[in-house]
């Protein structure tokens, strides 16, 4: 029986939103599979590492006493070699776990970026999802909308900002965002997922305080041009970057003034949207109360659709991604928005409606994981030459 | 170490005692047989917890004491041997702690027996003496269900199609034994139209003894299948139990299911037949199921009823046709049986359909013969999906037979082809599985070694378009 560790947690703000992804969409349908030893690699806020099968109960992470529970374990330690070796606490001592395959499921900073995936490449694992290069440009917004923008996919207009410039002059800052862009506009932090920290400003005292907000976060900043009579849309998508398989459109049920926050994704089970439900299209989620699939006519849905698997492809993403995007709906423009090389639960809820199940749908990522990592596997790494003996 | 105080402390060894009494309803047989063949009694409470009844709490506690006092006899024992060097003192202290939970897990049946002798089969007799008396005086029409199969699915029908016209009453649940019927005569007014009774026969004799406590006017054999053969032994013993209803009721009001050739043995002179080709010389015509139900075209002599159920599945057209012969022999109108049809619902755990993530689920879990396999897999063949789940533990109960069984079982749901087959890891996995490969089932296979775990999750296994059929579940005891 094969070997799977799921990595999750993490020093992010995502931290929470990561542990649901790991237990109710990883960890879970893996173990129903019967066909692995699921490990649950969880990492703690301030980056410790822990390896029990406690960690597999959300009960355990919404107790009171949860961290007096945690501080009386011990913190697995791992060894990098022909492959990646957890040395776990048992109660005679330590027994090492050899990883087969590593599933991440951590989003945001430290994991999702990029990060969890060098480390991971480093120790010659195969891995779930995404690789470093497609992680890190995934991840910054201000590099994903410039590869998109380099493959001729539309993206609205915006700048970027470093945090000390910000800092140092925020009012200049606004002023040159004032030059280049048009009101309404939204401030976001360059690297975080989930909507923290991303706010709307429609005049120059809103955009000021919202780049401070932004800089609250991160050390690069996005501020991109609201589009107009907007219509939402996110699409899951799977596969290789070759051959990538969308699921369904999906449109968040918000008022078109509102944007897809924080709180509406996780908080308020996508209660906050004034859209309403359309009865039996409608499904509530932990990402809110989405329309799936998205209300709109077949040309627009086609025309999204290319566009989301475009920037799949072109930004090299392998395994699985989420590619949000906006439509103005009177000029039936679409335009790329941002993607998220590690959607929260998987997205499974809309994988189930396009006719994939849970355990079907970890059984194909780790199915592509082991593709991806054999292909690899029969590239040179090395190169013989003298270089050594002429130096 | 777990399964180490599962069997040692006293009060959690006590609590799973009674709760397996408790399971197999105080059967000695099979309490004891249960017993034995549990390796870890950490494991035995899957499904519920213990219900603490009177019964239940007195036996508990008369655990408890027994355990506590043979405990303290032995430290004395294990303490006065070591004090006076004698071995044998010692060695019986010691076995009286070792064994202790053997000990009582048997002891324990003493008062049970006891009781079951002075107390509980004196006052059944009575009660069956008054049920005798209340049932033989009462003026309405009274129509036992019998068969191995099927029976509470017909008493709803009859209930639902002649109660929207008739003053009917009929035994509740799974109330189907003896004991349940006289207490369902007490409930009794004496004037009601129609008196419902099912017949929950379990070993020989138990129709005959029904029969004579409720004297009915009617019968409907709803079929003959192998169940309770840890029992009956064969099938043909399970037949004649239940054919033995023909001794105390009219032929020309004895309704016979003859969907499976195995009743047809026992068919005697004037026995009305019924199946899916019609009934009484009604003739269906037009049948057709979905996932949303059955409809079918009830024929004869120029009239038509056009019937229209909620129930799933071909093998009900039979059924509702006898149903609706039944409703027009008692006075009903033609559109009175037309809506009492229409108004007929899935009952629960039969061949009840539910959607979950987008799938249509059919939860047959209360399912547990093989008529009810070869009906619910003929319909997971018949329906419409983008993927087809066929899930089930296998049967219980089916004596010698199990190995046969189950093959076939294996086979008819290689018939239907379903993509994916989940098959709980138990005594009869390895049969279905033969069955299975036999047939030449190319789908996957998977086993599941935790059932509650599966059926809990059953939601990260289904999808949109995927029909789940899922055939019988096994309670503890026969885990």
């Amino acid at each position: 029986m094969k070997t799977i560790a799921v990595f999750f947690g993490g020093r992010s703000t995502e931290h929470d939103v990561s542990i649901i992804t790991a237990l109710t969409s990883v960890i879970k349908p893996l173990e129903l599979t019967g066909k692995y030893n699921v490990v649950p690699v969880y990492i703690t806020k301030d980056g410790r590492w822990y390896a029990d099968e406690k960690l597999k109960d959300i009960h355990f992470y919404q107790n009171k006493d949860f961290a007096s529970l945690l501080a009386k374990m011990k913190p697995v330690s791992l060894t990098l070699g022909d492959t990646l070796t957890l040395s776990v606490p048992t109660r005679l001592g330590r027994s090492d776990v050899a990883v087969d395959i590593a599933f991440p499921a951590m989003h945001g900073t430290y994991g999702e970026d990029g990060a969890l995936m060098g480390l991971l490449d480093m120790a010659n694992v195969p891995y779930v999802g995404c690789g470093l290069a497609a992680a890190a440009v995934a991840m910054d917004k201000v590099l994903a909308k410039n590869v998109a923008a380099e493959n001729g996919i539309a993206v609205t207009k915006y700048v970027s900002f470093r945090r000390e410039q910000i800092a140092e002059n925020v009012s200049g800052v606004a002023e040159d965002v004032e030059q280049k862009l048009t009101y309404p506009l939204f401030v976001k932090p360059a690297h975080l997922g989930s909507s923290i920290g991303i706010s709307r400003a429609r005049d120059r005292r809103e955009l000021e305080n919202a780049l401070e907000v932004a800089a609250h976060y991160d050390t690069l900043i996005i501020v991109e041009e609201a589009v107009r009579n907007l219509v939402e849309v996110t699409l899951p998508i799977f596969g290789s970057t070759a051959n990538p398989t969308p699921a369904l459109l999906e449109q968040p049920l918000t008022h078109s003034e509102d944007f897809f926050d924080f709180d509406t994704k996780y908080m308020h089970g996508g209660k906050k949207g004034k859209g309403g439900a359309k009865s039996g299209q409608s499904s509530a989620s932990a990402q809110g109360y989405s329309q799936i699939p998205a209300d709109l006519s077949p040309q627009l849905y086609e025309q999204a659709e290319s566009l989301g698997l475009a920037v799949y492809r072109a930004l090299g993403c392998d395994g699985i991604a989420r590619v949000d995007m906006l439509i103005d709906s009177k000029s039936q423009q679409v335009y790329f928005n941002e993607i998220n090389p590690l959607p929260g639960s998987l997205y499974a809820h809309n994988w189930a409606k396009a006719g994939v199940s849970k355990v079907e749908l970890v059984e194909k990522l780790i199915g592509y994981a082991l593709k991806r990592h054999t292909t690899r596997q029969q590239l040179a790494t090395s190169f013989d030459t003298n270089f050594l003996q002429q130096f | 170490m777990r399964r180490l105080l599962a069997l040692y402390n006293i009060f959690t060894i006590s609590t799973t005692l009674v709760y397996m009494m408790q399971n197999v309803e105080y059967h000695a047989n099979a309490y004891i047989q249960w017993f034995w063949r549990v390796r870890d009694f950490s494991k035995v409470m899957q499904r519920r917890t213990l219900d603490l009844t009177k019964v239940a709490q007195l036996l508990r506690w008369t655990l408890i004491g027994g355990m506590a006092s043979e405990f303290t006899v032995g430290i004395l024992l294990i303490v006065f041997g070591v004090t006076t060097q004698n071995n044998i003192l010692l060695g019986i202290g010691v076995g009286f702690i070792v064994l202790y939970p053997w000990i009582w897990a048997h002891l324990v049946l003493a008062p049970l027996m006891l009781g079951r002798y002075l107390i509980i089969r004196p006052q059944e007799a009575k009660l069956a003496e008054d049920a005798t008396a209340v049932f033989g005086t009462h003026k309405g029409k009274r129509i036992a269900i019998v068969g191995s199969y099927g029976k509470t699915s017909m008493k709803e029908m009859l209930a639902t199609v002649l109660g929207a016209s008739l003053d009917v009453v009929a035994t509740p649940g799974n109330m189907n034994v003896l004991s349940s019927h006289a207490r369902f005569a007490k409930t009794l007014h004496g004037d009601e139209d129609v008196v419902i009774v099912e017949f929950g026969e379990g070993k020989p004799g138990d129709v005959a003894s029904f029969s004579k406590v409720v004297q009915p006017t009617h019968a409907v054999i709803t079929g003959l299948a192998p169940a309770h053969l840890d029992q009956y032994k064969t099938l043909e013993a399970a037949g004649s139990d239940i054919f033995s209803v023909t001794q105390f009721v009219s032929p020309e009001h004895i309704y016979v299911n003859v969907e499976s050739n195995v009743i047809r043995d026992f068919m005697t002179e004037g026995l009305i037949e019924y199946n899916r080709d019609g009934v009484l010389g009604w003739r269906v015509e037009s049948a057709k199921t979905d996932i949303y139900g059955t409809s079918f075209d009830l024929v004869r002599a120029g009239q038509t009823l056009k019937l229209r159920s909620s129930l799933l599945g071909l093998h009900q057209v039979g059924p509702l046709a006898v149903v609706a012969a039944i409703g027009l022999e008692f006075g009903l109108t033609p559109q009175q049986v037309e809506e009492g049809i229409a108004a007929t619902r899935p009952f629960e755990h039969r061949m009840q359909p539910y959607q979950l993530a987008g799938a249509w689920i059919i939860d047959d879990t209360y399912n547990g013969n093989i008529e009810g396999v070869r009906a619910g897999t003929k319909l997971l063949a018949d329906l419409e999906a983008k993927r087809k789940i066929y899930v089930t533990p296998g049967l219980v109960d089916q004596g010698d037979e199990v190995e046969s069984i189950h093959g076939h079982m294996g086979e008819l749901i290689a018939a239907a082809n379903p993509n994916l087959v989940v098959l709980m890891q138990n005594s009869v996995t390895g049969y279905i599985q033969a069955g299975l490969v036999a047939a030449g089932y190319k789908g996957e296979v998977l086993v599941q070694v935790d059932p509650l775990d599966f059926y809990t999750h059953l939601d990260h296994f289904v999808a949109e378009g995927d029909v789940v059929l899922m055939q019988n579940d096994w309670t503890d005891n026969y885990a």
